[in-house]
């Protein structure tokens, strides 16, 4: 048995991890790129969302690379994405494949199903051995994503426009190399080192977006034109909550105990739109409302074309009184780099006149309180 | 009290059903007009371009209504059968609603949702009773003729071969078309089989299927070419039901039955024809009527046409593929029987 799944961020690092300590057999698919995303596209029906297109094209890949259990997110109430599985099953067989889609129902059971699904592929590995190797894992989970936070604060305020970039690239290759949990902890530290003595702008204060919307596009890079790279170029930090650790922390941990990460959003969400309208429509809603609150310029929504849930959010985001600025990017194969490139830059002069009127405004504000009290 | 309710979406699977609940509770119920081109352009200049066609008509339908009653019926319908749900325009439909019209007089609303049990949804139906009277007993017994009454409505199309539109004029009389193309004078379907008479099956959602405006009368252009027309809601439980076995397993979107399972069962009985009308930008139907249209090029299958139909689709253009397909089903008939 080989195993395939598709890509996600810096997915494949950790699941490589553990098949490996697993002794499971599996391929790791070419990362996206346009050659994955025209074959998705070319076997998709018509209408479909791009987290759709690429998963087909990475698992048609996985399966020429001879896997034969494709792994694929599934399960119910979680729009589109629950009936996925069916569909490019059909594709499979069509171009005459034979590999076996598997679902994992990642809504219900979460990470608890997908270790059941683990140990049952990797022939009944005992417990002890499959939650060691889990841990390791995650624990790379976590170092690429501390790493990436890092680099987010960078990259805006880096002299030498890509600094960043090159070293998150390279710690991602030293992270995927690493064996045990000493050399991991060395490199991680050595990198947020590294990080930290990018010779930076002297300009204190730059622009700060969160960036919000559907998972799959927020963290995966090429479905969304690389925007966070975009935006550090443009000199505009990124913040965002959505980071696969976070997600496995919650759904291993905190879930079953009744924590839930999303309640804040959806709380807040609640005067605009009382249900959850799947995918993460209703976070949408409820992160605008929260940081239009908080000390951000502005808000860059990510949401694939035809997302039903984002569709609703997009709908509605616009009314509430909590008021913010925010670009919505619809992503698609249609999408040019060149007309993004345009309305980011454009959206970036807005944020920065609105934040000259407002410093302008406090600067009057001050001068007239003191004249008040003088 | 007088309570709008648009005729758009969930109108033509429950208008009976929600017309007796009000009216038994001594309210006054009152229908948009049938779609026309003002309504659903007035609905598609307050939504972001990508939503589908028929929520772009929906808030036409709603505005329509607007300054005509004191409020407006708007459920958020998530789930009617556990694990089996809705797309994130129903669950989503009054919130969405309230944002775009934002003159939309009140929504009364129900949140139906079959998975947290069957005392939930008394709750909720309770909830909307109470602004009517505080008479629970009362409110119970509306529910429960309501529900007989879309049994009833549910029985009419079933066992007399009537399509929701026809049954609704049975149950109702007529109501007045606003262009009187003579499309309510359609006759009950005739149920002897008329020798060479073709059999086609129209599937999609009813919302689409029955929108004089939408669908561009597609129905009344096949039974006036002498076409017996069968669509979804004609079909008994058990035939859906194996025809979404046959193609998907097990259903997964409540509109499975419409599509999926209306497909599985007409591409092998009954037809000679398919044709899956699916609206711009329907996301569960880019899957479903994809799983259909994967199914029709098995050997034995009946023809299958996929219609996708925009807001700028021009009628003359449905009527070109339509005959087209029409011709085709014709000839391969009198194939099949010349060789039998
Ligand atoms: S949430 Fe959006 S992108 Fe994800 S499956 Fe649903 S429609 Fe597609
Ligand atoms: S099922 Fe399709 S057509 Fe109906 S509301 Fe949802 S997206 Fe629109």
């Amino acid at each position: 048995m080989r195993i395939g799944m598709p890509h996600m961020g810096n997915l494949h690092i950790t699941l490589k991890t553990l098949f490996e300590r697993l002794g499971v057999d599996y391929v790791i698919p070419p990362s996206n790129s346009q050659r994955t995303l025209s074959l998705g596209a070319k076997y998709s029906p018509e209408g479909l969302c791009i987290p759709f297109k690429l998963t087909l094209g990475n698992l048609i890949e996985c399966a020429a690379m001879g896997a034969d259990t494709l792994l694929m997110p599934g399960g119910n109430g979680i729009c589109r994405l629950g009936y996925y599985a069916k569909v490019q099953q059909q594709v499979l067989r069509e171009i005459g494949y034979n590999a076996e889609i598997v679902e994992l129902g990642v809504s219900e059971r979460k990470l608890i199903g997908f270790m059941q699904m683990i140990k049952r592929l990797s022939n009944d590995a005992s417990w002890y051995r499959l939650i060691t190797s889990f841990r390791f894992a995650l624990a790379k989970l976590h170092a690429l994503d501390a790493i990436e936070r890092s680099v987010q604060k960078v990259r805006p305020a880096e002299q030498v426009k890509g600094a960043a970039q090159e070293l998150y690239t390279s710690a991602i290759e030293a992270i995927d190399g690493a064996n045990d949990y000493a050399s991991l902890k060395k490199i991680k530290k050595s990198y947020l080192a590294q990080l930290d003595a990018v010779p930076r702008q002297s300009r204190a204060n730059p622009l700060k977006v969160r960036v919000i919307g559907e998972f799959y596009v927020v963290l995966e890079p090429f479905s969304n034109l690389d925007v966070e790279v975009e935006l550090g170029k443009l000199g505009v930090e990124v913040r965002r909550t959505t980071f696969i650790s976070e997600w496995t922390k919650f759904s291993l941990f905190l879930n079953p105990l009744g924590i839930n990460e999303k309640e804040r959003y959806q709380r807040a969400a609640m005067p605009y739109l009382k249900h959850d309208v799947g995918g993460e429509g209703w976070e949408s809603v409820g992160e605008k409302v929260l940081h239009a609150g908080e000390d951000y310029d502005g808000i860059i929504h990510l949401a694939p074309f035809t997302c039903m849930p984002e569709i609703v959010a997009q709908n509605i985001m616009p009314t509430t009184q909590e008021d913010i600025p925010v670009l919505t990017i619809l992503c698609d194969e249609q999408m040019g780099k060149a007309g993004m490139l345009t309305r980011l830059e454009a959206f970036v002069d807005l944020l920065e006149r609105r934040r000259r009127a407002r410093l302008a405004c406090n600067n009057v504000r001050r001068a007239y309180g003191s004249l008040l009290r003088d | 009290m007088k309570i709008g309710i648009p005729r758009a979406l969930l109108y033509y699977q429950y208008y009976p059903m929600w017309k007796h609940f009000f009216e038994e509770l001594g309210a006054e119920v009152v229908v948009s007009p049938h779609t026309t081109r003002v309504i659903l352009s007035s609905g598609i200049s307050r939504v972001v371009a990508d939503t589908c066609l028929p929520a772009k008509a929906y808030m036409g339908h709603v505005m329509s209504l607007v300054g005509k009653c004191d409020c407006v019926f708007i459920p958020a319908i998530r789930s009617l059968k556990a694990k089996v749900f809705n797309c994130s325009k129903f669950l989503g439909l009054p919130d969405m609603t309230r944002a775009v019209v934002p003159e939309c007089p009140p929504i009364l609303s129900i949140d139906v949702d079959m998975n947290k049990g069957e005392k939930e949804l008394w709750r909720e139906i309770d909830r909307l009773g109470r602004h009517f009277t505080r008479n629970h007993s009362k409110v119970r017994q509306a529910a429960m003729s309501a529900w007989q009454k879309h049994l009833e409505y549910c029985r009419l199309m079933v066992e007399e071969g009537l399509t929701p539109p026809q049954a609704l004029e049975r149950m109702f009389g007529l109501e007045a078309e606003p262009e009187g193309k003579g499309a309510s004078k359609e006759k009950a379907l005739p149920t002897a089989d008329a020798s060479g008479q073709a059999h086609i099956a129209v599937i999609g959602h009813p919302y689409i299927l029955y929108d004089h405006h939408v669908s561009h009368r597609l129905i009344n252009w096949l039974q006036q070419h002498n076409i017996r027309v069968h669509t979804p809601e004609m079909l008994a439980a058990e035939a859906i039901d194996s025809g979404i076995g046959r193609l998907v397993g097990q259903s997964y979107w409540t509109y499975e039955y419409e599509v999926v399972g209306a497909g599985g069962h007409y591409l092998e009985h009954d037809v000679d024809g398919v044709i899956g009308l699916v609206a711009f930008g329907c996301g569960p139907d880019s899957l479903m009527m994809d799983m259909v249209r994967r199914h029709s090029a098995l050997p034995g299958a009946a023809a299958f046409m996929n219609l996708t139909l925009e807001e700028h689709t021009a009628e003359a253009g449905i009527v070109t593929r339509l005959e087209a397909f029409v011709d085709m089903v014709r000839r391969k008939k009198r194939r099949k029987e010349t060789c039998a």
